[in-house]
């Protein structure tokens, strides 16, 4: 109780701009870790894959970036969608493009997505304790065309039709369930994405900005931006 | 997260020329998720007195029903309207009457005196300390960039409709970069014959 009174009081705040103080008595985003506190999800389609995204970024309760790109390239046919810490996120992907960069040049063909999610399980599953990050791998290749897989929290590895990710999706459960159909095709599968993260954007504190989607097939991504009016509205009480 | 976020919001008020105006954001959250968009927390205390109240949002409600039971009975003795000064002053003795255990709202308060018609706006902390400035006040969850917003844009002397544009661009600038506050705005300009409520369209995430 103290600590809150002392904290918010203008008059016991005379003198202290000492920056240690700043960090354990200022604005929490001052101290905050980055978090892609976030909506993401992925679609599997005959043909390929529809990945999207939201693009907030926040550390506490200040947006420290609006226009985040978390479609991040693993190899031109595999991409991944991440949540949770920015940093493990990013430093998981980065580490995971090397690898398979590595196993394209001594395998002389590209990889499979299969083998990309499992570099990925890999990672998240040795260090689970250290790492916060919530990721779905998706892509094309050759052998099982588009494939989804999940790599939530503790290192699981599953392949679903769809799938959907961070903070903002605990709100779009029944709505997917309710509106997934097998047989979407690519235009089916982007409407799909889009409708459900402008509602995940919408009742989530955490994510927001515009709507990034990826559509990926054997020709490489096509990458799409919903932005302002675009992005499909809903009841807003 | 603090107690003061729980529910997010942000206020705003800024002095014009011969006007007030006080906005704020429409959002009632949990913490990260949105419950509804059409919240209030802005209340008439009188014709040309406003009372923003950001922070908890049951105690958003209470405070403002109690001051206006203390409101009535002043009036009801006074015979008068309150001015904006002494309104002040009784927020200020409700909040420090908590004072070890306080109601977790910051208010701010916007008004013109009922015979010089002067303007007049105030912000407390949640213990009641008052600060009366001669320019701006912001309170809320995004006080930061509120502040950033308000230096850059304001100046002295501004028409009501200038004024209008001024808050609202602010309120809405600043709010777009807090996660917990923002999906919608509302505006009231406060000028010695009549009060405007405008409405702000404005991003919903």
């Amino acid at each position: 109780m103290e600590d809150i009174v002392n904290a918010r009081c203008h008059g016991l705040d005379i003198g202290f701009h000492l920056s240690n103080n700043l960090l354990n008595d200022g604005p929490d985003w001052l101290s905050a870790e980055h978090s892609t506190g976030t909506s993401i999800m992925a679609v599997e389609f005959d043909g390929g894959v529809v990945i999207g995204a939201d693009s907030r970024t926040t550390t506490g309760a200040y947006i420290a970036n609006r226009v985040t790109d978390k479609l991040t390239r693993i190899t031109d046919h595999i991409y991944c969608c991440r949540s949770g810490s920015a940093a493990d996120t990013q430093a998981i992907a980065d580490i995971v493009a090397y690898q398979l960069s590595f196993y394209e040049m001594e395998l002389e063909e590209p990889p499979s997505v299969k083998t990309a999610a499992s570099v990925f399980r890999e990672f998240c599953y040795s260090y689970r304790d250290s790492l916060t990050a919530g990721i779905i791998c998706a892509g094309w290749d050759k052998r099982d065309g588009g494939q989804v897989y999940c790599i939530p929290l503790g290192g699981m590895l599953v392949r679903q039709p769809f799938t959907i990710g961070g903070s903002g999706s605990t709100y779009v459960y029944g709505f997917v369930d309710a509106n997934y159909k097998p047989d979407f095709d690519k235009e089916a599968c982007v409407n799909f994405v889009s409708n459900t993260l402008a509602l995940a954007m919408s009742r989530d504190g955490s994510s927001g900005g515009v709507i990034r989607l990826g559509i990926i097939t054997k020709d490489g991504i096509e990458r799409r931006v919903i932005k302002g009016k675009e992005v499909p509205r809903f009841f807003e009480g | 997260m603090s107690i003061l976020t729980y529910n997010g919001g942000v206020v705003i008020a800024m002095k014009g020329k011969e006007c007030v105006a006080i906005a704020a954001d429409r959002r009632l959250g949990v913490q990260g998720q949105l419950i509804c968009t059409n919240f209030n927390r802005i209340f008439e205390m009188g014709p040309n007195l406003y009372l923003g109240l950001p922070g908890l949002a049951t105690d958003t409600a209470t405070v403002a029903q109690r001051l206006k039971f203390r409101l009535n009975l002043y009036e009801l003795r006074e015979n008068r309207r309150i001015r904006p000064k002494t309104f002040s002053a009784v927020v200020s003795n409700l909040l420090y009457e908590r004072r070890f255990g306080p109601y977790f709202v910051e208010p701010v308060i916007a008004g013109l005196d009922p015979k010089t018609n002067e303007p007049y706006i105030c912000n407390m902390d949640l213990i009641g300390c008052p600060n009366e400035p001669e320019d701006f006040v912001v309170c809320g969850t995004c006080v930061e960039q509120a502040y950033g917003m308000c230096e850059s844009l304001w100046e002295p002397n501004l028409e009501p409709d200038d004024l209008f544009e001024t808050i609202s661009q602010a309120l809405v600038n600043a709010f777009d970069r807090d996660a917990l506050s923002g999906w919608g705005g509302i505006v009231y300009i406060i000028e010695k014959d009549k009060v405007t409520v405008k409405e702000l369209k404005t991003r919903m995430d």
